[in-house]
């Protein structure tokens, strides 16, 4: 459970995307028969920072919620076409939801850890609830967990602290630390830095550039500037004629913030609107 | 971008309109002030009625029941008074014994079906909840005498129990469990939603969450609307009227016949010895300091727990 993958297949050029952690083909979320965001179509490589940006209503924090099923709680919503996580159909292939969640983690928009628990079952409470009780295994997932969360230093000696006694910045990490504590493939991040300042912004955005040598990332971000310094790849999304969500480019982020193919991706960019 | 020449546009102001406004709003704010003063005043006056019954009803409480209250008002049992000796109520130990156990054994049978009751109703959308919440509701508003009614005719007639403890905390947990169910349904239900995506997205299954994360979260909730079902329920007469018989034994087994403090109250009021019609005062002292010492341990119970989480 705790052992780091081995940071094998980063791409460094542009044009090489490496390996497929994620493909998404013709995605379709609806509520209640109500598009939310379609034609999703594009490939999350591994060991990459996918960002998906775009204007508020343009769909972002829908489709991502759609790669772990997060959607399935919700009454009247239904995700059509195909989401391939390492070749299998997360909707109706093998898997089991909650091993899907294992496999995909998720930082949220508002740090929040358990009010109830201390730092340390924070970190192992994913763990306990898939039922792992080793006292052993447990302090050796929270530990790796947190020094790659580089939370470590700060908190090694408050371990039985409660959680909420952290800055907002340490409690995003904190959730960051929890999520990579069940070791998984993929880590969505829905804006996991719109509640934080500058400062914490800075470490969370650090954290992101080198976790991804163990974990694909896919960021929603408001922030064009944040899309541009961290992520690899970029969707690029927008609300449709009929206040739909629609993607309107995929391609490494170079590509999208220089020398995109459609003007509205330019403008964008450029923040001519949104 | 169109509409920016237009906000550029510097715009003509009309001092006629603009005096006219100011003229009108500093009228209105007058009037305001006064109507403001008057209905403070209101207020004032509604608060000093309805505090005058109730501090009125604790001096009486106090005035009367403190010269009946020594040692051995809580520590003999009852007697009963004679011509030689028209003083000798004796103490309400049995009282005091029989209401504790009969809270303790209630508490035991309504909290926790209660709180699992109404996590239920909190964390499930089905037409069985919804029917659940119904009868709770309606359950809540029924009058205490059918929970008595009930417990008498089911746990003392039909499964032959005979009067005793746990037919009284019977009648008493029936009288809680709507109140436990609906203050936990709604504690549960203030628990923000990220906390139960936050484990969903570990992995967890729904009732991982619902017992470990958002029971957890909601506790103090659940604890003051329990506590304050149990202050209720100790000062009730009706229910444990006709199960409990009244012993005058400090008995606290739940087969046995208890006594309880709301019905020595009601017994030695139609008492024809002033000594135990006296007597009462300090029962209802007693009875009420234990429903302020729950209630507010229940306070302090939430505001220490909200300083955690914060």
């Amino acid at each position: 459970m705790t052992e780091i993958k081995s940071g094998a297949a980063v791409a460094t050029s542009a044009d090489i995307r490496g390996a497929t952690a994620m493909q998404l083909h013709d995605v379709a979320v609806s509520f209640h028969g109500r598009t939310a965001v379609r034609d999703c179509t594009f490939d999350i490589a591994k060991n990459r920072v996918t960002s998906l940006i775009g204007p508020s209503g343009s769909g972002k924090t829908t489709l991502l919620r759609a790669l772990n099923r997060l959607h399935d709680l919700t009454p009247g919503a239904k995700v059509s076409g195909q989401i391939l996580l390492e070749g299998t159909d997360i909707y109706r292939g093998d898997i089991t939801v909650t091993e899907l969640r294992t496999r995909v983690g998720m930082v949220f928009q508002r740090p929040n850890p358990f009010p109830t628990m201390s730092i340390y079952d924070n970190v192992v409470s994913g763990l306990r609830f898939n039922g792992i009780k080793k006292k052993a295994l447990l302090d050796e997932a929270a530990e790796t967990s947190l020094r790659a969360a580089a939370l470590w230093d700060s908190v090694e000696s408050r371990l039985k602290v409660a959680a909420s006694n952290l800055s907002g910045g340490e409690q995003q990490r904190l959730c960051i630390a929890r999520a990579l504590a069940m070791d998984p493939e993929v880590l969505l991040m829905d804006e996991p830095t719109s509640a934080l300042d500058p400062i914490a912004t800075l470490r969370i955005e650090e954290l992101m550039t080198t976790l991804k040598s163990r974990v694909t990332i896919i960021i929603v971000t408001h922030n064009m500037q944040q899309a541009a310094r961290i992520s690899d790849d970029c969707a690029f999304l927008l609300m449709g004629e009929d206040r739909a969500g629609e993607l309107i480019e995929f391609d490494t982020t170079e590509k999208i913030f220089n020398n995109p193919k459609d003007s509205r991706t330019l403008d964008y960019t450029l923040g001519r609107f949104g | 971008m169109s509409d920016m020449t237009e906000l550029d546009k510097p715009t003509e102001v009309d001092n006629e309109l603009r005096d006219e406004i100011r003229r009108i709003s500093q009228h209105s704010r007058a009037r305001r002030a006064t109507v403001s003063k008057v209905m403070i005043a209101l207020c004032a006056v509604a608060l000093v009625v309805t505090a005058v019954p109730l501090v009125l009803l604790i001096l009486q409480l106090l005035e009367k029941g403190l010269p009946v209250i020594d040692k051995t008002f809580f520590t003999t049992l009852p007697s009963t008074p004679s011509l030689i000796a028209p003083n000798a109520t004796g103490g309400v130990s049995n009282a005091i014994v029989g209401s504790i156990a009969l809270s303790l054994y209630a508490s035991v049978l309504a909290i926790p079906l209660g709180v699992l009751v109404g996590v239920y109703l909190a964390e499930t959308e089905s037409r069985l909840a919804s029917s659940l919440r119904v009868i709770a509701q309606t359950m809540a508003g029924a009058p205490s005498i059918l929970m008595g009614l009930f417990a008498f005719s089911f746990v003392v007639h039909d499964l032959n129990i005979g009067f005793s403890a746990i037919a009284g905390s019977f009648a008493l947990a029936v009288l809680m469990l709507p109140v436990i169910v609906i203050s936990t349904e709604i504690a549960v239900r203030s628990v923000p939603n990220t906390l139960r995506e936050a484990g969903l997205a570990l992995g967890a299954k729904s009732h991982t969450v619902s017992l470990r994360v958002v029971l957890p979260a909601a506790v103090s909730g659940i604890v003051t609307g329990a506590i304050l079902a149990i202050s209720r329920a100790v000062g009730e007469t009706a229910p444990v009227l006709l199960t409990i018989a009244g012993g005058f034994t400090n008995a606290w087994k739940p087969l046995d016949p208890v006594s309880a403090m709301p019905l020595t109250i009601f017994e030695n009021a139609k008492s024809e010895w002033p000594s135990q019609r006296a007597q009462v005062w300090g029962v209802a002292l007693v009875l009420v300091a234990f429903i302020f010492v729950l209630s507010l341990s229940a306070r302090m119970w939430a505001s220490r727990k909200q300083q955690v989480r914060n």
